[in-house]
Order: C-alpha cells, then sequence, then structure tokens
C-alpha cells in the first residue's frame, strides 16, 4: 500500500493544484467587484491597486438614490428586472408542467418527434427571433411594455423547462398513477394531486434556471425596452457613459445585480445543477 | 444571394465556428481535468464546488464589464500583477489587438463556463461504477491507462451532454462579446450574432439580417441534430 500511496502523491497534490487555483481564479474577478464598490471614488483607479483603503457605501447610496450621471435610477431597473423574471417563471412552470407529464405519460402519434422538436428549439440563437419580434412588437405598440419582454422569455425558457420536468414525471413510479386512476381520480386530479407534489424538485430546479436567465437576459432588453420597463443589465451598460466610467458606482450596481442570483445559487445549488442540466443530473 | 457570397458574412460565420471551438474545447480539457481533482469526496471538495458555482450565476454583462476593467492597460489588475510577476514586461493592450481580444472572449466563457463542464462531469464520475478500474489497476495498468481506457468511454454520455448544452450555449454568445470587444479591433472578433445585430436592429437591413439569420439556423441545425444523433446513441438521457 504504502508503495501506491506515494506513487499516488504527486496527483494528489496536482489535484488540490488545481482546485484551489480554479477557485481563486472563479473568485478574483467577485472580489474585484465587491471591493471596487465601497472603495472611496479617489480609489477605485489606482495602480498600484489600493487595499487599505476607508470602506465606504457612498456608491450604493449614489446608484439607489439616483445621484449618478446615468440617465435614470437604478432602484426601479431592479424592480424590472425582477417583475419580468417572476411573471416569466410564473408562466413558464404553468405552461411547462402540462406539458412535460403529456410528454412522459399520455400516449399520443408524434409524441417522441415533438419531444425530440422541442428539445432542438434551445438551439435557436435569440437573436435571430429578435428582429422579427421587435417588428411585430412596434406594429402592435408594444414596444417598453413587461408583455413584450415576459412573453419571448417565456418561449425561450419553456423547452429547457419542458425537458427538465419531463425527466422529472418520467421517474415517478407509473403505478402510483394507476392505483390513483382505478380509485376514479381523472387525469387532472392525478397532476394536481400526485404528480404536483413529487415533482417539487423539478418545479425548484426550472424556476430557479427560469429565473437566472430571465434575470440576466441582455438582447431582448437592450432591443425591446426604452425606459418604462428597462432591465437592470441594460440600464448597468450605461454607466459606462460619455464621462468616462464611473466605477464605483458600475461596480456597486453590479454587485445588487449579482448579489440575489449568487444567494439563490448557494441556497439551491443542487436544484440547479440539474436545472442547468436538463434534468440528466439530479 | 447578396448575404450567402457576401465575403464578411462568411468571415463572421467562421470567426463563430472558431470561437466555439475554442471556447467549448478548452472548458472540455479544463473542466475534464478540474472535475476529475474535485471527484473524490470531502470536506473540501464540497465547498470547492459550492465556490465553484458562483461564476455562471454572474449576470454575462457584468462579468464582461469587470473583465474590461481587469484588463484595462492603465489600471487594470491582470496587467499590473503579471508585470509584478514579471512575466510581461509592459502593460498589454489586451482589446487593441486580435490574437489578445481573441484570448479575452474566449477566457471570458471559458471562466464562466469550465466550471458548469466540470460538475456535469464530476456527477458522471461520482455516478460511474467503480468496480471495472479496480478490475483494470488489479490487471496492472496505470492511472493513466485506466482513465484513458476506463473511465472516460464510460464518461462518454456526460462528455455529450456537457459538449451539447456548451454548445449551443456558445453559438448564441452576444452580451459578453459586445461588451467586452465590440466585435473589434477591427471585425477581429464579430461574431455573427454580433452582425445581425448591428445589420438588422441597428442599419435596419431587415431583409439583409433575416437571410443571413437564416443561414446561422440552417448551419446550427446542421451541427446541432449531428450531436443530438450521438447523444442519443450514447445514453438513456434523451429517453
Amino acid at each position: 500500500m504504502a508503495d501506491i500511496d506515494t506513487k499516488r502523491l504527486p496527483l494528489k497534490v496536482a489535484g488540490r493544484l488545481v482546485v484551489w487555483g480554479s477557485i481563486v481564479a472563479a473568485l478574483v474577478p467577485l472580489i474585484f467587484m465587491l471591493i471596487t464598490s465601497i472603495k472611496p471614488t479617489g480609489d477605485t483607479q489606482t495602480i498600484p491597486p489600493k487595499w487599505v483603503f476607508v470602506p465606504t457605501l457612498e456608491h450604493y447610496e449614489a446608484v439607489f438614490g439616483g445621484q449618478t450621471s446615468s440617465s435614470q435610477a437604478f432602484l426601479p431597473l431592479l424592480w424590472h428586472s425582477a417583475i419580468v423574471a417572476i411573471c416569466s417563471t410564473a408562466l413558464t412552470i404553468l405552461v411547462g408542467l402540462p406539458a412535460a407529464y403529456a410528454l412522459a405519460r399520455v400516449r399520443f402519434k408524434g409524441r417522441k418527434f415533438l419531444a425530440t422538436w422541442i428539445l432542438s428549439t434551445i438551439m435557436f440563437p435569440p437573436i435571430v427571433a429578435a428582429i422579427p419580434v421587435f417588428i411585430i412588437a412596434e406594429q402592435l405598440q408594444l414596444i417598453d411594455t413587461y408583455p413584450i419582454l415576459i412573453i419571448p422569455y417565456t418561449a425561450f425558457n419553456l423547452p429547457l423547462v419542458v425537458w427538465l420536468l419531463r425527466s422529472f414525471v418520467a421517474q415517478i413510479p407509473a403505478e402510483i398513477e394507476d392505483a390513483a386512476r382505478v380509485d376514479g381520480c381523472s387525469r387532472i386530479g392525478v397532476l394536481r394531486k400526485i404528480i404536483l407534489p413529487l415533482v417539487v424538485p423539478g418545479l425548484a430546479a426550472g424556476a430557479i434556471l427560469s429565473l437566472i436567465l430571465c434575470w440576466n437576459e441582455f438582447l431582448f432588453a437592450l432591443t425591446l425596452t426604452r425606459s418604462d420597463v428597462k432591465t437592470a443589465p441594460v440600464g448597468i451598460n450605461e454607466f459606462t457613459g460619455m464621462f468616462g466610467t464611473q466605477w464605483g458606482n458600475l461596480t456597486a450596481a453590479s454587485t445588487a445585480i449579482v448579489a440575489p442570483i449568487l444567494v439563490m445559487t448557494l441556497v439551491l445549488r443542487r436544484r440547479l445543477i440539474s436545472g442547468l442540466t436538463l434534468g440528466a443530473v439530479k | 444571394m447578396q448575404v450567402v457570397l457576401d465575403p464578411t458574412i462568411r468571415q463572421d460565420i467562421l470567426v463563430t465556428l472558431l470561437f466555439v471551438f475554442l471556447a467549448v474545447g478548452i472548458e472540455l480539457i479544463a473542466g475534464l481535468i478540474l472535475a476529475v481533482a474535485l471527484a473524490p469526496r470531502s470536506l473540501s471538495n464540497t465547498i470547492g464546488s459550492t465556490i465553484l458555482l458562483l461564476p455562471f450565476a454572474v449576470t454575462p454583462v457584468v462579468s464582461a464589464l469587470i473583465w474590461r476593467q481587469l484588463l484595462n492597460p492603465n489600471y487594470g489588475w491582470v496587467d499590473y500583477y503579471l508585470q509584478r510577476l514579471g512575466i510581461i514586461r509592459r502593460p498589454i493592450e489586451w482589446l487593441s489587438s486580435a490574437p489578445t481580444a481573441w484570448i479575452a472572449i474566449v477566457g471570458l466563457d471559458v471562466w464562466q463556463w469550465t466550471r458548469f463542464v466540470a460538475l456535469i462531469l464530476m456527477a458522471g464520475l461520482q455516478g460511474i461504477p467503480k468496480e471495472p478500474q479496480e478490475a483494470a489497476a488489479v490487471d496492472g495498468a496505470n492511472a493513466w491507462q485506466t482513465f484513458w481506457h476506463v473511465t472516460l468511454p464510460q464518461l462518454r454520455p456526460f462528455i455529450a451532454l456537457a459538449v451539447l448544452l456548451r454548445l449551443v450555449e456558445a453559438f448564441k454568445t452576444f452580451g459578453t462579446v459586445q461588451i467586452l470587444t465590440g466585435g473589434g479591433p477591427g471585425r477581429a472578433t464579430e461574431l455573427i450574432s454580433l452582425t445581425l445585430y448591428r445589420i438588422g436592429l441597428q442599419d435596419f437591413q431587415i431583409g439583409a439580417a433575416a437571410a443571413s439569420g437564416i443561414l446561422f439556423l440552417i448551419l446550427l441545425s446542421i451541427i446541432v441534430s449531428q450531436l443530438l444523433q450521438v447523444l442519443g446513441k450514447n445514453t438513456e438521457l434523451l429517453e
């Protein structure tokens, strides 16, 4: 055994180095963001970088109080993002669960084709859809309204969530359902009373995936909103305006955008992994 | 036909293919190494894999803005600390020359997504049975032979899944590159999605944008349907 251990030692050390190096690489940009956001304005851009400074919340006050040279206060943008993300996620789950159930359980013609087709729509590039959606939105005068973000986001996230939930529904033993059906429960009743409680982990995975994707989305928000429903990722880009970049404000706003999803990620990490892998990793 | 024959569109498609190939390739290799290092169950690995989850929750727009600041030649951390370590002598203007701009955009994608690949592969490594590996070791195979001939084939479905998911997303890349380089310098990092945005939504040449969009879509469906077939053959993930 000793022989094997000495042989394996360099491998183990290399493994530790890879893990720690990767952790450092993961954290450096986030640490930079956090530190810069609490540096006094004069210290945000210095060479060498200052590690000792008097922490301040001035940038957070400026960003949330709307006292930046950006055209718009930042807090409402976070609200817009939250409303869009929550509505779209609710809609996605509402439509996605029955669809997933049908694909997993109901025998109908073309089921397999339909399932593969739904999966293949995940490759559809948003930029290709953005142009027609923009033209339609303009003609229906929906530019800068909530529905014009909520509907396309739902359309884009639905295939992911359907596919994900389908794999969760498929795992539930069919016998449970059959027993309920024999006892006189309807299909809708089965879905509500038996499937729903059992796919809660899947719903959590789908919901967190959809929330993050909506919250982070940039292209549609950039194209389809002006000011009334402008979302945070679009607004943050304006801190790099013509008066030079306000790094303190930019990093404070960045932290405000990223913080809610980082917390969600840490709390629901297992669900997130299963969501991101469309249920292949549970 | 104008679009199909337009050499700039063809160049943008090549740029996109190169970007996807480089980013996904590096993520797969680095992700595999990381997954092997993280696979043994231990406390530090649990903490490690939790921290490693963080980058892919970061809003891509934010990560691109942060990277731009880190790479700034005048006061960015990257140039400063590379000089301190003696790796480079004078600051590099990362985003002003094509090769370094490529390092920046691929690097950002790798930063954001390698750990996602690693987590999929890690789940694979933890799920596969240990007996074949032990049998190989007893038969005198060294660690590398065991990994290459026994473990890797068992991992194939997970590798296929990771590649599919990453490939699809890498083709869609827009916001990060738009903010980091804006397609520059010149058109060196002009992905097809940036071109489509520019001609369709800024110059309003709707016809040309639609034609290029359809071209892009056809290309993607060919690639993805091939991959789905490979995935379907190797796994029950699609069942």
